[in-house]
């Protein structure tokens, strides 16, 4: 990194995530402004900077873009939700573990619920922020799954259909709970009216 | 601009700063105007989404300038004040100026 040039991840991150009308103009108007602080303070202090608006910056123009962005934008807002909702249920999981014991009946059916829980609320709000980005996270939810079973990670035995019901209701969760709370939204909305 | 609609308080600033830098201006002038005004340190991406929502309501229009050698071969992308953005702005201070009126010295009591 020399005195003219800001860092190159940083730049690489805005390359690939930006919205592309904005792309060139931001990643322009970033590296113009760089030079200037790099020659006014020191680079360091420059390339702080710069890490500091990319990293504010990214998030905040594929929310903005995200009635006019691709499909890119969706598989980001996708992954951003999946790994908000997986620790979220990570979360419950150990709580429900210290109340219920592994293996019991119980834990088993608990952790159904807990799981299309998640997998619901995640599917409304990968709705809320962008349509398009349900579809990919129902793709993610049912990859998960698929891998879980085939690592075997399981080690409470359970019945085939347990199994095939977490690869099934997982993505369809995710796909049908925006449209129920859309219509249960326009049914209350035409009672008040 | 609709009666009753407010600008938002960064739409607000950027439209000011815009008619502040002679009424065009690229994002990265409108985020040091306003840092070296106010003291915010604002997101370029803040500016861009501020600047292409007030597009969208027809207050600022944009054009791509010529790519520069010092900003990495990359064009800017100039933003101009239309006359409805000069208006929405004076809507904006006789509101601001309305409401404030006569307020001084609740402001100290607080």
């Amino acid at each position: 990194m020399n005195r003219s040039s800001p860092p190159a991840l940083a730049c690489w991150l805005l390359q690939h995530f930006l919205p592309i009308p904005n792309r060139g103009p931001m990643l322009g108007d970033l590296i113009e402004e760089y030079a200037i602080r790099a020659e006014s303070t020191s680079p360091s202090a420059a390339a702080r900077w710069f890490w500091s608006q990319a990293f504010r910056s990214v998030p905040l123009m594929i929310v903005s873009s995200r009635r006019a962005g691709g499909w890119l934008t969706s598989i980001v807002i996708a992954l951003s939700v999946y790994i908000g909702v997986a620790s979220f249920k990570l979360a419950i999981g150990v709580m429900v573990a210290k109340l219920v014991a592994p293996g019991q009946t119980g834990h088993i059916v608990l952790n159904a619920v807990e799981f299309l829980m998640a997998t619901a609320v995640g599917g409304c709000i990968a709705a809320r922020i962008r349509r398009g980005a349900t579809i990919f996270l129902a793709l993610l939810v049912m990859f998960t799954v698929a891998i879980l079973i085939e690592l075997k990670l399981c080690t409470i035995p359970v019945p085939w259909w347990y199994q095939f019901g977490f690869l099934s209701l997982g993505p369809l969760a995710v796909l049908i709970a925006p449209a129920i709370i859309e219509r249960l939204t326009l049914r209350a909305e035409g009672r008040t009216s | 601009m609709k009666r009753g609609e407010l600008l938002g308080s960064l739409e607000h600033v950027i439209l000011l700063a815009l008619l502040r830098l002679d009424g065009s201006a690229h994002g990265m002038m409108v985020r040091r105007e306003i840092e070296e005004r106010t003291g915010r340190n604002v997101s370029i991406g803040a500016v861009y989404a501020t600047l292409e929502r007030l597009e969208m309501k027809g207050y600022v229009s944009s054009s791509i300038g010529e790519p520069t050698p010092e900003r990495g071969g990359r064009a800017k992308r100039l933003f101009r004040l239309q006359a409805a953005g000069r208006r929405a702005l004076q809507v904006s201070e006789q509101t601001i100026r309305s409401m404030t009126a006569g307020l001084s010295d609740r402001w100290e009591a607080i």
